[in-house]
């Protein structure tokens, strides 16, 4: 088997030396998948992708222990422009735009001072290929967009830095299913034309299995459970607790485990 | 009439120095409190070159203007990269400290007596007769012209230029900008540098056109005023706080007291400051998080 394009390998992340939000967390992406990652919340997905592309220093966190490996290259702690120069792109979770440039402006600021014009209008038309929404938003100030908008320009903006593996942390949130579902179709356009590698970071399982190839879940910061798409949607507990969450108490995996599996949270 | 003029020429020098916190503190959010001392040692590298340029004062200013430019680089490369993530009060302390450093420095390198640049480079500064009866002097004359281009360029360069734009980025997000490939680092050392020298051209035209002491550091303090009242994240802003400064300080000396001339900024200052800390044009959300 061909050595992965990222491996994670018993990652571990704290917060402001004190709180430690996953513990030995490992994963590996092969060239050209797509990769979910699932969990409820506080689970450490996003605490696992900011630690993949270098976006932890703001909130004073480290990567402690273990490895973070691209294309044979150790990059963990690595600061997060140099990470996506190497090749990868996050679009994070929350403020993924920046709200009182205009969309072509969000999409120009990572461009280098020094790329030619003609890169510049390349990069962009490939861009508006896959969003054509957005060239007629243009000029709209990013603080102004809807939800489905701004996750389109997050995406975009993480494009236009010509990525080899592009990070999606909860592309779905707050959105309504046939926004997420277009955007989900976009990704799968995306990987299939570039051939980029995805990993996306999604609550849901039903919409992050639709189209991912692998899936890893998490709880509690370890990895709990992992397989291809057939395995996790046919697992049992899947079904049970992340295909479908109708009860109102919280309830963790292991209790999950005790219960009647069931089919009829799925779809 | 001279009195309109003297408002222009005030509120021009103090825009001029106010861009210069405004342009730092909108990339970076540090409030920059060593500005007035880098000004003043724009104004002791020009007094430098003149003598070892002499002769030759095209070439005095513009070894002046690199020179000032560098300075601000070199601010941010040895001492402010350090408190990039670090709170924002450490690092305005650290700017605080480097003011006085600096202000000590300066009497010590170049003595604390009144010196004229302007001779050393062998101009005259003769006044211009105003159509309506005003006057101005020569040096006065240019340095509204130097504000008004430099704004202009600030202007341009901030909503069109291929680092304007990177610039407002760090500025909203900088984590969001690193993650995009934008190297921080690069983007605070050129704020730094332009800051220093549109201050530095500030200082060079204020000593050209009345010569130097080591007291111009208050014509830098009171420039401050005009760049909060205006909204520290604003360079609109600052020009309307200049305008407002500069206009309140003559018309208090023209009618009050001329006294009252150090006073009245920071009076201004702290009337903005009660009723409405984030200024005219600035931001509220960006004040909660200094
Ligand atoms: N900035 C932060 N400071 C301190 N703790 C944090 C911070 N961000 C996340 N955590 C903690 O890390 C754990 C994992 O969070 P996160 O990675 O955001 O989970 P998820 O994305 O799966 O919801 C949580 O327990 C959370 O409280
Ligand atoms: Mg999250």
């Amino acid at each position: 088997m061909t050595p992965p394009l990222l491996s994670v390998d018993k990652l571990e992340v704290v917060y402001n030396r004190a709180i430690t939000a996953i513990q030995g967390i490992s994963l590996s992406v092969q060239t050209g998948q797509i990769v979910a990652i699932l969990g409820t919340n506080g689970a450490g997905k996003s605490t696992t992708l900011r630690a993949i592309s270098g976006f932890l220093g703001i909130d004073d966190a480290r990567v402690t222990e273990g490895a973070v490996t691209f294309k044979g290259q150790r990059i963990e702690n690595r600061p997060p422009n140099e990470v996506t120069r190497l090749g990868i792109v996050l679009v994070p979770e929350r403020e993924k735009v920046f709200p009182n440039l205009t969309v072509a402006e969000n999409l120009a600021a990572p461009f280098a001072p020094s790329m030619s014009n003609a890169e510049r209008r390349e990069r962009e038309d490939l861009i508006y290929h896959f969003f054509p929404r957005l060239a007629d938003l243009r000029t709209r100030t990013g603080g102004l967009l809807s939800g489905g908008e701004r996750q389109m320009l997050a995406v975009a903006s993480g494009l236009v830095c010509k990525p080899e593996l592009l990070l999606i942390d909860e592309l779905s949130l707050g959105l309504a299913p046939v926004v997420v579902e277009d955007l989900m179709q976009r990704l799968l356009q995306i990987r299939k034309e570039l051939g980029i590698t995805i990993v996306i970071v999604e609550q849901s399982a039903a919409v992050a299995l639709e189209i991912a190839d692998y899936g890893y879940v998490l709880e509690n910061g370890r990895v709990v459970l992992d397989g291809d798409r057939e395995r996790l949607t046919s697992h049992g507990d899947i079904q049970e607790f992340y295909l479908g969450q109708s009860s109102g108490d919280r309830r963790n995996y292991r209790d999950v485990k005790q219960y009647r599996r069931s089919r009829r949270w799925y779809g | 009439m001279q009195l309109f003029v003297n408002i222009i020429v005030l509120s021009s020098i103090y825009a001029l120095i106010a861009c210069g916190y405004v342009l730092i503190y909108r990339v970076s959010r540090v409030l920059n409190l060593a500005h007035g001392e880098l000004m003043m040692l724009g104004s002791y590298l020009l007094l430098t070159t003149a003598s070892s340029f002499s002769g030759h004062p095209a070439a005095a200013i513009a070894a002046a203007v690199v020179l000032s430019l560098t300075v601000g680089v070199l601010v941010y490369v040895f001492l402010m990269r350090k408190m990039t993530g670090e709170m924002a009060l450490a690092a305005v302390l650290t700017t605080v400290a480097l003011g006085i450093l600096l202000r000590g420095l300066m009497v010590l390198i170049w003595s604390a007596q009144q010196q004229y640049p302007g001779q050393a480079l062998g101009f005259s500064n003769p006044a211009i007769a105003l159509p309506g009866g005003g006057r101005i002097s020569t040096f006065a004359a240019l340095l509204v012209l130097a504000t008004a281009l430099t704004y202009a360029a600030l202007f341009f360069f901030l909503r069109f230029g291929r680092w304007g734009v990177r610039m407002r980025a760090a500025g909203q997000n900088p984590l969001l900008a690193a993650q995009r490939g934008i190297n921080l680092h690069a983007v605070y050392a050129l704020a730094w540098g332009l800051s220093t020298l549109t201050g530095s051209i500030a200082g060079m035209l204020i000593s050209l056109d009345s010569g130097l002491t080591n007291t111009m550091v208050i014509i830098g303090l009171k420039a401050f005023p005009a760049a909060l009242v205006g909204g520290l994240d604003s360079l609109a802003g600052a020009l309307v706080g200049a305008l407002i400064i500069g206009a309140a300080e003559v018309l208090s000396i023209q009618y009050i007291d001329p006294l009252l001339s150090d006073v009245v900024p920071f009076l201004i200052l702290i009337a903005m400051l009660v009723v409405r800390p984030w200024g005219l044009f600035g931001t509220r959300e960006e004040l909660d998080r200094v």
